[in-house]
């Protein structure tokens, strides 16, 4: 029987994976709720992230705050990617078949990490953590990084402000709307056109800022984004496509399935995961928090 | 109106010949006497059967999956361990392969026709990653992570015996009998699937793509029929893994991870949904641009990724379907005069 | 109209130009290697040392009055990448010998195709034992790297001697973490009865997230731990496990025979290595035994532009010598004449002497073991004493 202070530990560590793929999973969430596409380039923005969150740290130097600063810019350097891309290329494709959008973003995956190695070469890249938080304390016998933490925090505080942001906000109900019903919001006046890039960018710095946090925690190397964007497609699929609440728990169960999947049945721990998603799609499609296509 | 899908009757007599000719022509890569040329071939030959296998489900009954590539991965391991481990003669272990490769596509596909559009493909994907989960850990079985390596070639001393009497059938390498065998094989699957796209049935199938609430209004099973189309998709894509891993030399768990999908979905889009043959041409072109971009850089991701984004906005058709247009532009002109 | 002629027209002279034809005259050598991700931090380097040897021996007029050329391919650390990329070297370029591969998964699948064309194939890094053994075994494999059964059993001398009875493995779930963790423990046992496997943990080549994986071996409570791990992936784990506080909590007795110690391995991850660890490596630049090493390093570290030059690129410098040993022995280039001249070939490496034995195509390659310590001297922790184990004992 396995004691408490271990089965802690190892629900909190499932517990901070799910943080990460929260906050890619996010970002695919809400591009897909509001432009109806499955961006399969996400992971490959994850990646970008990382490896700009390592560039700029590496720009800037030893010292108080980089890791932040980086990690901002990171996502803020995926964001305006993801709105070039949006504004140039993808816009042209929305009244095509939804094949040809697929498609398109998965070519994406294949030009942009690419460039990636062009840019950083084939080698993995290590970020450190930043020096504020290499310590870790003790909890119920469990040893937690001080980094580990921060994630658990974090998750939930993006969750809140993106939440609040989408309910509450003038834009949020734009974005919501769009979500629905584009054509009237478009008759209403509104610049959905606009709007698309935005969300596009919103949604593209979530993963940006995802790949910049996990990058001290994980390597950064190439095939880092066609591992990730299928663990981000089961938890979305989990949760329900385009529900924010939806992909948060998608992401806890996940965690948690797979944290302690390897205790009870290791070989298939993997297995598991993609059972579950099959399992979901086949009983209820649209998620556990999610609402019916129309 | 998606050309080439008409009937037989108004196709030209050059048009009902090439294949025949390509046939012919595809026979003698080996005469050229390069290893590699009857290599590219033989790779060629297997991936047109595992995308027009594709194109039935994609282009006829419009049904994208992003799965595809778990009956090509359960095909190659049925016909690996069943020639390897247990010592089956390929005569066997070829339907083997398309029959339990379609016997998961029956199962997955079940529940995969119940869902719509994204949904029918994210859950295409998870039986994907399904199956390569059980490749990859499944140590015992599937050797996981080494694969299967050394898979035997079929017993080939009958042709051997035979060309001692018949000119021409004696004397050739193994791999190079191998590829005939492919080739005379894959020549069989395609004419079969060429006779199914052509029935009633395969006619049902457009409807359903067209406008799949007119087709039920008019009586079709809709159900039913998509998910009869997802079983012949998925055991001649298992017929086409049976004969790869054979030629590969070995079978691996990435046989049926999300980016071989991926690959041949893109190899049908090059080619030409909208033709029997298009993703045929599209595995060529694909295959013969990979070989040739190589040798000049490594980054040919990029390029394809790059090709891929012009043949979506410029060349919907693929390549089938530019050549096609072309065709049309170059028969009418005379007239315009 | 006009640009779908062009694009006909342009993919048609693609497709007809004819792939190039290579010259005949150099010796091809045809390397397979993984080049991007984790386990380029090894298969970089050993490319590179097997470069820096041909260059030497090309500049002293090659063998048998021919230059080597070496055609380096990425196999991407995948079977099925190397076997692919394997058979294009044979088949498109017509290399005459293949030198390479990394894991445990591509030697073996590459051996097959080695076999088949009966090419002679050297693999100077994958481990596992099962690549030579005696089903497996063919007249064109030979390798000149140590075997999962030297490293589990020189690991296992190490073991037991530490004042430990709960011991705990930590290897990767492939061919490679098996057979080593296997041997690893069979040895153990018999040179130390009494002592208990508590844990044992899988993860998958290639994990990202060791967490999961950590936290259930420390609930074990091991007193040491004894892992396989290598590459870029050992630099992901110890870090993740650094920060979970493992190696406080086994009090650092862990060993890494996944050349946990290299130079490479402390250097990439400079302040964040555990120091204190037990690890192996092929070479190491500090130590110096013998004059033939010392001017070995100095060679390595001018062609690499480094003041501490790589581990790695040792086993790409011995497979080409062994190999272009047995091309002068033989005094041909056949295939069968060549695999006939390695059996029994004894070589001058760097790192000593080695023999390939007649019974298993096998050299007796042993490795360097030793704990890791901070020497003022670097920027980076280093093995002290570094001690080459000689493997002979343990190689049947």
């Amino acid at each position: 029987m396995p004691d408490p202070s271990f089965v802690f530990a190892q629900s909190l560590s499932g517990l901070t994976a799910a943080m990460f793929l929260f906050l890619i999973a996010s970002g695919l969430s809400l591009i897909f709720g509001v432009l109806r596409v499955l961006n399969f380039a996400h992971g490959t923005f994850y990646m970008l992230g990382a490896y700009s969150a390592y560039q700029i740290v590496q720009w800037l130097g030893p010292g108080p705050g980089r890791f932040w600063l980086a990690a901002l810019g990171a996502a803020l350097a995926v964001a305006a990617l993801g709105g070039i891309v949006e504004h140039f290329l993808f816009r042209h494709l929305y009244d095509k078949e939804e094949l040809y959008q697929l498609l398109f973003t998965y070519a994406l995956v294949l030009i942009l990490s690419d460039v990636a190695k062009i840019f950083w070469g084939t080698q993995q890249k290590s970020v450190s953590r930043p020096p504020e938080l290499t310590g870790s304390f003790a909890l119920f016998g469990a040893t937690i990084p001080h980094y580990n933490l921060l994630i658990l925090l974090l998750g939930p505080a993006i969750a809140l402000a993106f939440w609040f942001v989408l309910q509450r906000t003038r834009a949020g109900r734009f974005i919501r709307a769009a979500a629905l019903d584009r054509e009237t919001l478009g008759a209403l006046g509104v610049n959905v056109d606009r709007l698309y890039t935005v969300v596009f960018m919103l949604g593209s710095f979530l993963g940006g800022l995802g790949g910049a946090l996990i990058a001290p925690m994980r390597a950064t190397v190439p095939g880092m984004d066609t591992e990730v964007i299928v663990e981000a497609f089961v938890v979305v699929v989990i949760g329900g496509l385009g529900s924010f609440w939806g992909t948060f728990l998608g992401a806890l169960i996940y965690g948690q399935v797979l944290s302690f999947g390897i205790l009870l049945f290791p070989r298939f721990s993997i297995f598991a995961v993609f059972a579950l998603m099959a399992a979901v799609l086949i009983v209820r499609p649209w998620g556990l928090l999610g609402r019916p296509l129309r | 109106m998606r050309a080439g899908l008409a009937a037989p009757a108004t196709m030209t007599a050059a048009a009902r010949w090439t294949p025949a000719l390509v046939l012919a022509a595809a026979f003698c890569v080996p005469a050229l006497g390069s290893r590699f040329y009857t290599f590219v071939a033989n790779d060629v030959v297997i991936w047109a059967l595992f995308a027009t296998s594709l194109n039935l489900l994609v282009g006829y009954t419009g049904l994208v999956s992003f799965g595809h590539a778990a009956y090509f991965g359960i095909g190659a391991y049925t016909t690996g361990l069943l020639m390897k481990k247990t010592g089956v003669s390929f005569l066997l272990a070829f339907p083997a392969a398309g029959v339990f490769a379609g016997g998961f596509a029956l199962i997955f596909g079940f529940f995969c026709v119940r869902l719509t559009r994204i949904y029918f493909a994210m859950l295409t994907l998870a039986f994907a990653q399904i199956v390569w989960a059980i490749c990859f850990k499944w140590n015992e079985v599937t050797g996981g992570e080494q694969g299967m390596p050394e898979i035997p070639y079929p017993d080939f001393g009958w042709l051997e015996r035979l060309g001692a009497a018949v000119p021409l059938v004696g004397g050739w390498r193994t791999a190079e009998y191998y590829y005939f065998l492919t080739l005379g094989l894959v020549a069989l699957c395609l004419w079969a699937l060429r006779r199914i796209v052509g029935s009633p049935f395969g006619r049902i199938l457009t409807t359903i793509r067209e406008n799949p609430e007119r087709a039920e209004f008019i009586g079709v099973n809709v159900r039913r029929y998509e998910l009869a189309a997802f079983v012949l998709a998925g055991g001649f894509a298992g017929l086409a893994g049976g004969l790869f891993g054979i030629f590969n030399r070995g079978v691996f768990p990435d046989f049926a991870y999300w980016t071989k999908s991926s690959e041949v979905l893109i190899m049908t889009l090059l080619g030409g949904m909208g033709t029997f043959f298009g993703p045929g041409i599209g595995a060529l072109a694909l295959i013969l641009l990979n070989q040739q971009i190589v040798s000049y850089t490594e980054y040919w991701p990029l390029v394809l990724g790059t090709m891929l984004v012009v043949l979506l906005f410029g060349f919907p058709g693929g390549l089938a379907g530019a050549a096609t247009a072309l065709w049309r532009r170059a028969r009418t002109r005379p007239r315009r005069a | 109209m006009q640009r779908r002629m062009i694009l006909v027209a342009l993919l048609s002279l693609v497709l007809l130009v004819p792939v190039a034809a290579d010259a005949q005259k150099p010796i091809k050598v045809g390397m397979p290697m993984p080049l991007s991700g984790p386990p380029a931090l090894f298969g970089d380097p050993a490319t590179k040392g097997a470069l820096m040897f041909v260059e030497e021996l090309n500049a002293k007029g090659g063998v048998l009055g021919r230059k080597i050329e070496l055609l380096v391919r990425d196999s991407k650390a995948d079977a099925n990448e190397a076997v692919r990329v394997a058979r294009e070297l044979i088949l498109k370029d017509n290399v005459d010998f293949l030198v390479g591969t990394l894991t445990s998964a591509e030697g073996p699948a590459v051996s097959v195709v080695a076999k088949e064309n009966k090419i002679v194939f050297i693999a100077p890094i994958p481990k596992t034992d099962q690549l030579t053994a005696a089903d497996k075994l063919h007249p064109y494999v030979f390798r000149v790297a140590a075997t999962t059964t030297m490293g589990g059993r020189s690991a296992a001398e190490i073991v037991a001697k530490w004042p430990v009875t709960r011991v705990a493995t930590m290897s990767f779930d492939y061919a490679y973490g098996q057979d080593v963790t296997k041997a690893f423990v069979e040895h153990l046992k018999k040179v130390k009865p009494g002592v208990q496997i508590v844990d044992q943990q899988w993860p998958k080549l290639g994990e990202q997230d060791y967490n999961p994986f950590i936290n259930a071996q420390m609930a074990k409570r091991p007193e040491a731990v004894f892992s396989s791990i290598w590459g870029g992936f050992f630099v992901t784990y110890s870090k993740q496990a650094k920060a979970l506080g493992f190696f406080d909590a086994i009090k650092y007795n862990f060993i890494g025979v996944g050349e946990a110690a290299t130079p490479e391995t402390t250097k990439s991850m400079g302040a964040d290595y555990p120091v204190g660890i037990w690890g192996n490596s092929y070479d190491a630049f500090y130590w110096g035994e013998t004059s033939a090493h010392r001017d070995y390093v100095a060679r390595l570290s001018k062609y690499l532009k480094d003041e501490y030059p790589s581990s790695w690129a040792i086993q790409g410098y011995i497979g080409m010598q062994f190999l272009t040993e047995a091309i002068r022995k033989a005094n041909s280039t056949d295939s069968d004449k060549v695999a006939q001249a390695l059996l029994g070939l004894a070589v001058e490496t760097p790192m000593g002497k080695l023999t390939i034995r007649e019974k298993d195509h096998q050299a007796n390659r042993g490795q360097l073991y030793g704990k890791t310590v901070k020497d003022p001297q670097y920027p980076f922790a280093i093995m002290k004493p570094a001690v080459y184990v000689d493997p002979s004992p343990f190689m049947d």
